[in-house]
Formats: C-alpha cells, structure tokens, sequence
C-alpha cells in the first residue's frame, strides 16, 4: 500500500528504491503510472475520486518509464508560411506559401527548390525514395498537382505530369501504401484518384481545345494527367484525405463528415458526422483509431469501422484554437501530435485525455502542419515561416507492474 | 271499554206502515189497476198512450187529458181540495188526499217522527259500566298460550336471524351526531352585494377634536408668539394645525367659527372623493411577463469564440464580402487598399492599391462568375479578382470581353470605361465613373445587375447598372430623402432604398412603391434581408435594430437595442437562422432569428451571443459584420484595422 496522497514523484521514488533493492546497477529513472490506462496527473486519491474508484478497493498502477520530453533540434526559416509538411528518414519537404515547394536535409540545410506552381503549395508528399531519385506530389492552390522527379545525385528536379482535373484549389493529397496511386482532395468537394507512376505518354484533357493559352502552361510543366476515378459525394469543400487501408480513403470536409470511400469501387462507405468542419485527419493503423481536428477547441478520436456513424471516442481538449493538424505517432499506438490555430503544437498521449504530454510552444504565429517521422521527429510548420524540427525519443517499451 | 246503544230510526217502519195506506185506493177493491212495470222511470212511457199493465196484463190507459189551462185554472180557483190532490205518476189518475195523510206530510217536513206515538227521548239503559271493575265479567281462567312462547314469533325470529347472518339485513349504521353544516358563501360571486360588502371601505372618519379645540385649552396647548409666526410663514398645506389655538373666558365668549362653511365644504369633499372601492391589483410576478425564449445552449450552432484575426490594413476596413464559395474574403479600407484573404487560413492573397477610400466592396453573388465591386471615390470598379476556379475567372473575362457596343450612343448617367492595360494586370476590368462620390454598391442576386448609392440629394441618389450590356439607368424622379443604403430582393422583383427614417420597397416590374416602412429610429445606417425574402432587419446610429415581418405590418416587429452606440451594420446568415450586428461599442451581437414557413406562427429572435475582440479606435467599433455563406461563422471588420472571425 502507498499514502493516497503521493503523486508521481513519490510512486516513481518508491519505484526506484525497489528496483536498486533488485539491481545494483540501477540507474534513476523517472517514471508514469497509469491507472486503469489512464494516466496519473495529480495526487492518487483525488484521481481516484475523479474516476469513482472506491479506496477499498485493490487499485493496479502500471507504471511505465517516463516520456522525456522533445528535444528541439532545428528551426528552418522559409520565405513565406508553411502549409505543409512531410519527412522521411532523410530529407523534408515542405510546401510554402510562396508557390514553391523546398527539400531540406534534416539538419535544416536547403537541398532544392522546387519552383512551377502558380500558386500557393497547400500539400506535398514523397511517393517514392531511392538512393538516386526520389518522386514526390506537390498540390497547389492553382487547381493542379505535380509529379515531380527529383534527381538525387545531380540535385534536379523534373515535372514529369501535371495532373489536372479539379476546379478547386487541391488541399490535400495521400499516396496509398503501394506507392502507386493517390488521392487528391479538394476545395470543388471532389476526391480524384490519380496513378502515380510515372510514363511517357499525355493523357487527353477534355477541354484542351478551349483552353489553348493555359495547355502552352502546362506543357512546360509536365505531361497532363487526367484522374483514374473521381469519388464526389461531400458537399463541402474536402480539407483532408488519407489512405487508412490499401483501399479505403478517407476524407475529411468542410461539411462536417468524414467518409470512408472504396478507392477500388469508389463507393462511399461510411460517414462519421461532426457537428464541426473538420481541418484535419489522421490515421493510425496501429490503434485502428482516426483523430480529426476541427475548427473548435478539441481533437476527436473516432472508430472509423462503427457502422453507426458518429460515435466519438474521445475528445482531446487543451488547444484554445482551431485544431489545424493532427498527426498519430507512426510507432506508438497511444501518442498523437497537434498543431493549432493558438501557436501551440501539443504531444498527445490518449491515456490522458485532459492535458497533453507536452506543449511545444515554440511558434510566434499559427501552425498550418504538423508531421512526425518513424525515426521520433517531429516537424512543425506555420504562418511564423518556421519549421521547427523536435527530436522525440519515444520509449515503446512498456514497463509492467 | 261501553257501549252505547242508540234508538233506532223509525223512518223505515214508518214507510212499511204509510206507504200500503197510500196505494191502495177506497175503490181499489173494486178496480185494482196496480201498474206492474216495476220500478222504471215513468217518462218512458211518455209518447204511449198506456201508462203500464195492470195484474190481468191489460193496458192501463193514461186518463183523457181534456183540461186546458183555462179549466186548471178554474179548477184551482173553485175547487177546495186542488191543494191536498196530487197525481199517481204510475196510473195517471188524481188522488185526494186524506187528513191523515196531510198530518204525516206536516210532521215529515218539520223534520218530526211520522209515527205520532213514538218518543225519541226515552231513558237510556247501561248494559256495561265504563267504569273499570276490580272482578273481571267472566271468571275464564287465561289461555296456556299466553305462557308459554310464541312458535309463531319464533319462526318470524329465526328469519330474521337467518336474513341478518345471510347478510340481507344489514343492521342500522349509527347515526351519526356530528351536526352538518352548508357554507352559504362557498361558491359567491365577489361582485354580488354581499361581495360589495366585503370590499367596503368605511367612510373616512374626520378626527376627534384635541385640547387644541376647546375653547379654553390648557396653557402648552397655546401657541406662543413665535410659534404663531412660523404658523402664519407656513404654507396652509403644510400647517400642522389649521387653525391657531385660542382661550376664551367662557363658552359664551367663543364668537361663530369664520371657517366653519369652508371645513364643511372639505369634509364634503373628503367623503365625496374617498375611493369607496378597492382597487384590485393584479398581482402578476414580472418575470412572468418576459416572454420564454429557448437558452442560446439550445439553438447552436452559433458563433461563440473568435477563431481568426485577419491583419494586414493599416486603417479603418469598413467594408467585407465573401465569395459565393465561402473561400475568400474580400475587404476594403481606409488605408486605400482592397485585400483579399484566404478565409481558413487568414492569409492574403493579394493586394489591390486603388487610390481611394474604399467605401464598399461587393462580390458578386453568382457562384458562376468571378467579380467584385468596389466604390472609391466617384467611381464602381469592376475587379476580376482571379482567385479560385481559373474556368470560372477566364469565363468572366470572356464575359466581360464579349460586349459589343450599341451603334447608337445611348445618354447615361454614368460613363462605362474600360480599364487600361495596367489596371488590366491588377484585376480591374471596368470602371464606372459616377459625378458624385459612391457610397455603396450592392449586386443582385442574379449577378447581372448591380446598385450604387451617390452622396447626393438630387433624384441622382440610386442607379442600377447592368453589367454584360454596361447600361445604366436612374429609376427614381424624385428624391425623397438621403439614401443610406439599397437592396435587392433576393428572389422577387423588389427593390429596398433606406433614407434616413423610411424603407420604401418599390416593384421593379410594376416600377411602382409596394410598400413604406417605418423604422422607428432617427437615422438608419444599414439594413439586410433575410433569404427567404419576407423579413429585413435595419440597423440605426441610434443603437437601435428593427426586424420587419413584410407580411405583417409596416411597422417593425420588433426593435432590439442591445447595443450601447450606433449600429454600423447587419447582416443575415443564408442558411442558419442567425442574423448579426456590429456596432460603434466594438461588439458583434449574433441573434437567433427563426423565420417559420407557418405564416401564423412569428418570427423567433433570441440574442445569442456578444462577440468582442474588436479595439475602439477614434471611437469607432465595429464597421462591418458578414456570415460565411455555408457556416456559422461571422466576421467582422473594425476600426482597428483588423478583421476578425467568429465560430
């Protein structure tokens, strides 16, 4: 038995005395505990009050090591806001507010530029990485998004298609897990699917004949490619799209749902209905869980297989701002970031759903886009034209009690 | 118990004895014509000429009848026995009767005995005493049944018996002895006499006289000299006494009372004036009367925190309109500067100098062309803002670029010139120029056409232009009064023109005045309608705001005054029930405003929300408020130079 009134410190002491009792060699380490999977924030007897745990009762605190907090590593200045961002083990793009999107090496240097689009870039992602050339998706508000060829070795990069189609700025793009094809969201509330491989040949615009001067643009830019399917269906604009599974897509929009479509079929689904225009979504295959960000205060937790559509699963609620960004953590199954509109980015752990793990509040203006590597990086950018890079150690391995 | 025994009637010996002295004739032995017809009534034989049937069964005639009236009359006259003779009803025949036979007909009238020997008043004789004897009459000793009980009884008991224990009798409920009482006055009209009685009010009674008013009052009683002047100072109203105390030798001494008429006079007056009745007061809790509207918590969504702040004027942005899509804002400033801005993110997207103070920007409301109104100073520029769908903005220049000039040349009000090449690179494709400053433009709802308002007092105030044929036209020839702003119907052929105190709503078709309304307030600074058409809202400078049900009444509906200073705008949401308004007090008040399709049924408005966030600069507020068109968002552009989004 230990005092009701020890907190976390006092448990993690009680805990560190027993373990050198066991090892000679132990080292102090701070530790979390968890009641019920719930994490301990305050004194334990007002926490079991809170939770309605009788003190008769037998009470299991797990506790596992406690999560260090993000190390700051690097501040990349841009030219203009961020909106996007998405890294891999070696390089960062970002997209910017100034029509270009950058690659940056992970220590903040600036490898290239990638300059074509005729207005601002709202989303980027890497479809494929080799030693020699990368291929990466760039969306923008000029109603296109570019294929892009970058050449690793010779540092040049290559329009290789120009995929047209939406008559609404493209605000967000998802490649799917075999890195053939991906989806585009945009502000004309369509969802296109596009391939992403790669060919020689143009496909045939529709159009093309009434629009001579804008086909002298874009052939500059790129072999035109038309969408493989289009899934309409939302009646606002689409803010957010993402693979959750190798053929299903899911999209968040401004008309307050999400919907889960068959890529393969391009059949709806199922719709989750908020009662707010939802900014973001995230998926994480490893808790099957989807979290939204909105424009209220609160990051939501939704189960996107409950056939009953609406059901929230938890409400995170800390951000005085709209919620812009979320991201699940690719390697742990509890931890998820957010960026808000009130400069502050916020490590979630589900386990405590009243306050965040950390705040990051490093930003001077709001952040636009959150990102968070399988390495433990975490990426941030915003309208401060910063991207801010933290190093996350994430400890996976749980402590048992 | 006696008996006593009365002398028997002689009348029916009587009768045995007279009546076979009366039939029998002294020459019946020699003629018996005893009728035999029994006891009938004689008038049946009246119309025969027999009277009945004697013994031998021979027809007894009537006797020959030859006496007229004059021989009964001498008959009467000579014969001296006419009076004891009498008429035999059975025979017909005279019969004169006999002294004795007078004498009985004489006793029997004086109500005597007929027989002459019988004495009605003989001794009585007591066959039983009734007096009570101490031995009984018959010396019969008692029945044994008199001792013995009775079966009979005993059978009518076990009956009895059997019918209470088998429950058909029920035994006597005890009476109860608590005396009942009827409340006469339970179920009174209060209004009846007896009512009245209750609600008297007694008479004011005059008070009785102190000390003060004898006429030889003890000393403290007396006012001493000064006590008189203040007295005499005092106004007759506010004297404690109406009258001065005064000591006389003797009651004989006291002189007639000079103000005795007057006080009977106002005594009169007193009674005639008291209120005889009670008034009744309604007692009504006043929170009863405010009328129960549902909680803001009930009636989201709505507005409730700012989400956005839009920076990047340098001065006051009076003006905000959004596009059709709801992706972009465009405002317009003090700072000579059109910006448009990207609604979720709060960036701009461009810039648009145009050298003027913008005075209001207007996007056009057809979500199939790409175009923005903007008044600065005399003139309306017509901006292609090139944001959005590149189809649609390419259309709209294609649009513009498509007119072909009248040959005629037609007299306008305002001069259509087509910007130059570097205006052309900004975005502006037309300018309108104006003889006077621009104060507001307004499109209509089909994106065609589109009003100005010019600071003037002619009739010059209003134009409407049509922009794919670039004509203008003024549609009023008389001026009546200065115009504030003017509207569009957004689905009928109506036309809203506000002047300082009045809403006039013209037919455009008709060209005729539908209908004037009164706003109630000093001056009106904006109005807007509600999607549905039947109901505006009109915000004044004197922090008042009118909702008008056109269906109902020129008159507003309602007048809210939520706000401390002048309202600067309003604005309606298209699809939610909110409506909006911003004012000089730097607070956005968002409102609940349920229109029902039911036309009995009146508007709902309930105050929802104050927004601030705005700073008061040169005491200026809030300039301009606008909802999202799919949300419910609201934004507001202040004095401060920023705008500002509510969700």
């Amino acid at each position: 038995s230990v005092p009701a009134a020890s907190e976390t410190t006092d448990l993690s002491h009680l805990i560190n005395k027993l373990l050198a009792a066991g090892h000679a060699d132990h080292k102090y380490v701070e530790f979390d505990f968890l009641i019920n999977g719930q994490f301990l924030r305050m004194p334990l007897v007002t926490h079991m009050e809170m939770e309605n745990i009788s003190t008769e009762e037998v009470v299991e605190i797990e506790y596992v090591e406690k999560y260090m907090a993000p190390q700051p590593e690097e501040c990349i200045f841009h030219d203009d806001w961020i909106s996007s961002v998405q890294a891999t083990e070696e390089w960062i793009l970002t997209g910017c507010y100034d029509q270009t999107a950058r690659i940056w090496s992970l220590e903040g240097k600036s490898i290239m530029t990638i300059a074509g689009h005729t207005e601002v870039v709202k989303d980027v992602a890497w479809v494929k990485q080799d030693s020699l050339s990368c291929l990466l998706l760039s969306a923008s508000m000029d109603q296109t998004v570019l294929l892009w060829e970058w050449n690793v070795e010779k540092n040049k990069v290559k329009a290789l298609h120009c995929c047209r189609g939406h008559a609404g700025s493209v605000d967000s793009i998802a490649v799917d897990c075999t890195r053939t094809k991906f989806c585009s969201g945009s502000w004309d509330k369509m969802l296109k699917i596009w391939s992403a491989v790669p060919t020689d040949e143009e496909d045939e615009m529709e159009e093309a004949a009434n629009r001579p001067r804008k086909k002298q643009k874009t052939e500059q830019l790129g072999l035109t490619r038309t969408p493989l399917a289009t899934l309409s269906g939302h009646t606002e604009a689409v803010s957010s799209v993402l693979w959750s599974d190798t053929e299903e897509i899911c999209s968040a929009s401004w008309d307050h749902t999400i919907k889960l479509w068959d890529a393969e079929t391009g059949d709806l689904k199922s719709t989750l209905t908020g009662n707010k225009v939802f900014n973001s979504v995230s998926y994480s295959p490893l808790c099957r869980r989807l979290a939204s960000g909105s424009t209220d205060r609160h990051i939501r937790l939704w189960d996107p297989r409950s056939k009953d559509g609406s059901l929230v699963l938890l409400s995170l609620t800390s951000h005085t701002g709209w919620v812009t960004s979320v991201k699940w953590s690719p390697t742990h199954e509890h931890q998820l970031i957010s960026g808000s509109l009130d400069n502050i980015v916020k490590l979630w752990d589900t386990r405590s759903c009243k306050a965040p793990l950390y705040d990051l509040a490093a930003h001077e203006d709001k952040v636009l886009c959150v990102d968070w590597t399988e390495a433990g990086l975490l990426l941030s950018g915003g309208a401060d034209n910063k991207l801010y890079c933290y190093r996350y150690p994430a400890t996976a391995s749980d402590v048992g009690a | 118990s006696f008996f006593t025994t009365s002398p028997r009637h002689p009348g029916v010996h009587l009768l045995e004895t007279v009546s076979p002295a009366l039939t029998p004739l002294p020459s019946a032995p020699l003629q018996d014509i005893r009728n035999t017809v029994g006891n009938i009534p004689m008038e049946w034989y009246q119309d025969f000429p027999h009277i009945g049937y004697n013994l031998e069964g021979k027809k007894i005639y009537k006797p020959i009848r030859n006496k007229d009236e004059l021989d009964m009359f001498l008959e009467k006259m000579e014969n001296p026995d006419y009076w004891r003779t009498v008429q035999d009803k059975m025979t017909g025949a005279d019969i004169k009767l006999t002294d004795e036979q007078v004498d009985l007909v004489h006793r029997l009238q004086k109500g005597q005995f007929g027989d002459v020997h019988f004495n009605p008043y003989e001794p009585a004789v007591d066959f039983f005493t009734h007096e009570v004897m101490i031995h009984p009459v018959t010396n019969r000793p008692a029945d044994k049944r008199s001792f013995i009980p009775s079966l009979i009884e005993k059978e009518k008991v076990s009956k009895l018996v059997h019918a209470i224990k088998m429950g058909w009798i029920k035994p006597r409920k005890p009476k109860d002895d608590t005396p009942t009482y009827y409340d006469l006055w339970a179920h009174e009209d209060p209004n009846s006499i007896l009512g009245r009685h209750k609600m008297h009010v007694p008479a004011p009674k005059m008070k009785l006289p102190g000390h003060e008013e004898s006429y030889n009052p003890p000393p403290e009683y007396l006012l001493s000299e000064e006590e008189k002047l203040a007295w005499e100072q005092q106004e007759p109203a506010e004297r404690k006494l109406n009258f001065v105390p005064q000591q006389y030798r003797c009651l004989r001494a006291v002189p007639a009372y000079s103000r005795f008429i007057h006080e009977r006079f106002e005594r009169c007056l007193d009674l005639y004036l008291c209120p005889r009745q009670r008034k009744m007061r309604v007692n009504v809790d006043p929170e009863d009367l405010i009328p129960k509207l549902p909680k803001p918590r009930d009636l989201q969504p709505f507005p409730t925190t700012q989400a956005l702040v839009y920076r990047g004027h340098t001065s006051l942005v009076r003006c905000l309109s959004i596009s059709p899509s709801g992706q972009w804002l465009v405002s317009g400033s003090d700072d000579c500067t059109v910006r448009f801005w990207e609604v979720c993110t709060a960036r701009c997207m461009k810039t648009l100098p145009v050298g003027g103070v913008v005075k209001s920007v207007a996007w056009n409301p057809n979500p199939t062309i790409c175009l923005v109104a903007i008044c600065v100073d005399q003139s309306v520029l017509l901006v292609n803002p090139c944001l959005g769908d590149k189809l649609l903005y390419g259309a709209t220049d294609q649009l513009l670029e498509s007119y072909v000039a009248p040959e005629e040349e037609r007299v306008q009000p305002v001069q259509w010139v087509t910007a130059t090449m570097e205006e052309h690179s900004k975005g502006v494709r037309l300018v309108v120029q104006h003889s006077k400053a621009v104060k507001q433009v307004t499109w209509h709802g089909k994106g065609d056409y589109f009003a100005s308002v010019v600071s003037d007092n002619s009739n010059m105030q209003v134009l409407i232009h049509q922009t794919s044929k670039r004509w203008s036209q003024n549609p009023f020839r008389k001026s009546k009064g200065l115009v504030q702003c003017v509207l569009f119907h957004p689905i009928r052929p109506y036309f809203f023109v506000a002047t300082q105190r009045y809403v006039r709503v013209y037919n455009l078709l008709k060209q005729e005045l539908t209908k004037k309304l009164m706003t109630n307030c000093k001056w009106v600074s904006s109005m807007a309608i509600h999607p549905g058409g039947d109901n505006i809202i009109c915000g004044s400078y004197d922090s008042k705001l009118a909702w008008f049900d056109l269906d109902l009444s020129t008159r507003p509906y309602q007048l809210l005054r939520h706000h401390k200073k002048a309202l600067r705008s309003v604005a309606f949401h298209k699809h939610y029930p909110l409506f909006a308004s911003g004012s000089d007090d730097g607070t956005v008040i968002v409102c609940h405003g349920m229109v029902y399709n039911d036309l009995l049924q009146n508007p709902l408005l309930v105050p929802v929300k104050v927004l601030k966030g705005h700073a008061m600069t040169l005491d200026l507020g809030v300039l301009d408020v606008l909802f999202h068109p799919t949300q419910p968002w609201v934004f507001s552009s202040g004095a401060d130079g920023t705008i500002r989004l509510y969700t």
